[in-house]
């Protein structure tokens, strides 16, 4: 059998009820449950987490808009099954300015492929600014639930040790500064 | 503090927050063993995290223990001999490999979480507190590990066989966890703590199916003869290296 | 040839000039080869450092001398993991995998900070590394956020945020053992004296002699010069062990009045040379820890690819 470091899957994050999940990540895990929990505990290990989703990075079908602009053929022939309509995710990157910020989820659409997916998104969501999309079928996230986050999110919050305003080493070193003035120089 | 008005379970108590304590932080110790050389990346943060919630709760336990002995967390954990610890032999065995560590961390995580839910009930407050506050991150390490188990007894039967072998060895010292004494029992009779035999019977409740449907034989083994206080070199060489720089100067703050 | 070089030419100038405009490139846009390649070159890198990293610090969690200073050494350390896995991550959106990158570290093909090939001699270098090395990793790292490729900068942004932690837990150790016993203080000096100058080799070898550099400037990757970064760093730390009583081992360190600067002795190259070479006092010790957890870890990894397996048959069947 081949060594591998399994499969990766895709992380988003939200992190207030007010804001969006947004893309932040991916971890390696055999399995999607075991990537809920290795997302888990390699992205909440400090506060502002409620709410979770992982997806396999082979189910997102994703497209810069400089991708989109060079391919013409791209929503062309894409019908898919009648039959097999589903809904879609949808991720867009689409603010330069803020340097945290990769996808965002937008909203979902009913498509029967992940090109016409894209399609529709563009026409629905599009507003000119938007640099990256990515398209998902919305039954293969997996998302954490609400009563999950005493367990899993919450925990995070207690542990202050993990944040740079547990160690007062400014005021610290102004004391030492004050006691002995003259020293530190040449 | 808010100790009990009745001074011989105040003694008891302290000897039970202790023995709590010294559970959590002999497995902590182990556990953070594997820091830097778990299986994969993402195991060894989730596996230091797990190491970082039990401090985290021994020192919940310590800081109750102290408030009815009037004593320190550190100079309990830092300068007191083996013989004076209170964990059971279980959690001061050696890590040996992934899925020792793991059949030891499920053992203990099911333990745990039928004695906390049990001990959320405590008509002492404090211990009714600190166990509410130990029991929502339990939850979470009971799934983590639970998960574990299961695929390493439903994967490959290398797995299977190094997990199986590790239980064999395993289940007579997690049989210590349930052993009566007359400490626990007029502990469980003011409502304190609960019973031995509850704990023992909620606890295979959980872990014997669970096993089973993760392809597991269940060991028969008796309950290893030895009371909390007793220990084997495995805590001597421990307590050596994890005193080591402390004891260079007790009167040193580090 | 020449249509192929002309269109070339056009997508290239395009790329230079959103990147000169600030906007971040993200995984799908186009960009050089050259690019690409060295990114993953340093991204991977980046990322090796960090888990070698965990070692020599990981080393004395067993014997940190309070409670507290051994859960925050775990979350260092742990955080250090953390790291690793975001710059992994960056250097897959790339086309790179993990096996692979993993596959060029243990091989010895793929270089790692040289820092972390010194051995952590006492407990005392808990609180140097991360008052000094955090320190030095903070100054590139704050550069490094401001990179043109996304995944990268992100990568770094998150990383700096945990990062301050890291260096704020050593500097508040030091300052305690200044001002605590005989021992401290002369455990914490030992310290400095060994990890001074690989701290100030951190930032990477002087302008003049730094090969890399035009491409990365260029591109938006290395935006600040090393001789540059060091010289903060010294200007910042001196002032400060002086007031707390310790001296550095540089015999030759001024006070330059003119220009405000501490000027530091020769840095030894030959070492850097040697300890990036693999000649260091712990490279080997390093390669074999790493060698035997993955070795260690194999049956593992294989045990939980073949439960997905079996599971995602079931689930198809």
């Amino acid at each position: 059998m081949t060594d591998t470091q399994w499969p990766r899957f895709e992380v988003f994050l939200q992190d207030r009820p007010e804001t969006s999940h947004r893309n932040i990540g991916s971890v390696h895990a055999p399995d999607i449950e075991m990537a809920m929990m290795n997302a888990r505990d390699v992205f909440v290990r400090r506060p502002s987490c409620i709410s979770l989703w992982v997806v396999p990075v082979d189910a997102i079908y994703a497209k810069t808009v400089q991708e989109i602009e060079a391919d013409p053929e791209l929503f062309r022939d894409r019908l898919g099954d009648e039959s097999s309509v589903d809904k879609y995710d949808i991720f867009r990157k689409s603010s330069q300015r803020r340097a945290m910020t990769f996808v965002i989820y937008t909203g979902q659409v009913e498509a029967t492929s992940p090109e016409l997916a894209l399609q529709k998104a563009i026409e629905i969501f599009g507003d000119g600014t938007t640099y990256v999309w990515w398209v998902c079928p919305e039954r293969i996230i997996l998302r954490s639930q609400e009563s999950d986050i005493p367990s899993m999110f919450a925990p995070a919050k207690d542990k202050e040790y993990r944040q740079p305003r547990d160690y007062k080493v400014v005021s610290a070193m102004q004391e030492v500064k004050r006691e002995q003035p003259g020293k530190g120089g040449r | 503090m808010k100790e009990t008005t009745d001074a011989r379970i105040d003694e008891q108590l302290v000897q039970f927050t202790l023995s709590m304590a010294d559970d959590e932080l002999i497995l902590a110790h182990r556990n953070s063993e594997w820091t830097g050389h778990a299986p994969i990346l993402e195991e060894d943060i989730a596996f230091s995290n797990i190491a970082q919630d039990e401090l985290g709760h021994a020192s919940l336990w310590y800081d109750l223990c102290c408030n009815l002995s009037d004593d320190d967390p550190d100079r309990l954990v830092f300068f007191r001999t083996p013989d004076e610890y209170r964990n059971v032999l279980m959690v001061e065995l050696p890590k040996s490999d992934w899925a020792f560590t793991i059949a030891r961390q499920y053992l203990f995580d099911a333990y745990e979480l039928v004695s906390l839910n049990n001990l959320v009930n405590s008509t002492y407050r404090p211990i009714a507190e600190v166990a509410g506050k130990i029991r929502t991150e339990e939850i979470y390490h009971y799934r983590h590990t639970s998960s574990w188990i299961k695929r390493l007894g439903l994967g490959t039967e290398e797995s299977n066989m190094r997990t199986q072998k590790a239980l064999n060895e395993l289940w007579s010292f997690a049989g210590q966890l349930f052993i009566d004494s007359p400490s626990i029992q007029m502990l469980a009779d003011s409502g304190v703590a609960p019973r031995s035999e509850i704990l023992r019977q909620e606890w295979e409740e959980i872990v014997v199916p669970f096993l089973q449907d993760s392809g597991f034989l269940i060991p028969s083994a008796e309950p290893v003869d030895a009371i909390r206080g007793d220990h084997t070199g495995n805590l001597t060489s421990l307590l050596a290296e994890m005193q080591e720089v402390a004891r260079t100067d007790p009167s040193a703050k580090w | 040839m020449e249509e192929e070089n002309q269109a070339y030419q056009v997508k290239l100038r395009e790329f230079e000039g959103r990147i000169a405009s600030g906007e971040k490139i993200e995984p799908g846009d186009w960009m050089p080869d050259e690019y690409r390649q060295q990114l993953i070159r340093m991204i991977s890198q980046h990322a090796h450092s960090e888990i070698v990293g965990m070692l020599p610090e990981g080393a004395w969690i067993t014997r940190a001398p309070n409670l507290r200073r051994k859960m925050v050494l775990l979350a260092k350390v742990q955080d250090e993991g953390g790291h690793g896995q975001y710059l992994y991550h960056a250097a897959e959106t790339l086309g790179a995998t993990r096996e692979e990158m993993i596959d060029a570290l243990l091989s010895g093909k793929a270089k790692y900070a040289s820092v972390f090939n010194y051995p952590t001699l006492n407990w005392a270098d808990m609180g140097v590394i991360g008052w000094l090395v955090d320190g030095a990793a903070i100054k590139n790292q704050t550069m490094l956020a401001q990179c043109s490729y996304g995944p990268y900068s992100r990568a770094m942004v998150r990383i700096c945020a945990e990062e301050g932690f890291h260096m704020k837990q050593g500097k508040e150790m030091v300052m305690r053992y200044a001002q605590g016993t005989d021992e401290q203080r002369i455990m914490t000096q030992d310290a400095l004296d060994r990890w001074w100058w690989p701290t100030l080799m951190m930032f990477g070898l002087p302008d003049d002699v730094s090969t890399n550099s035009p491409a990365l400037k260029r591109w938006g990757i290395k935006t600040r010069s090393n001789d540059t970064l060091r010289q903060e760093f010294i200007n910042e730390l001196i002032p400060e062990l002086y007031l707390l009583g310790f001296n550095v081992p540089d015999d030759d360190l001024t006070f330059d009045e003119e220009s405000g600067n501490w000027v530091s002795g020769d840095i030894d190259w030959d070492e850097f040379w040697r300890v990036i070479r693999g000649d260091g006092p712990c490279n080997k010790e390093r390669m074999e820890t790493r060698q035997k957890a993955h070795d260690d870890g194999l049956w593992v990894r294989e045990a939980l690819s073949a439960y997905a397996e079996r599971m995602q048959k079931r689930a198809e069947a």
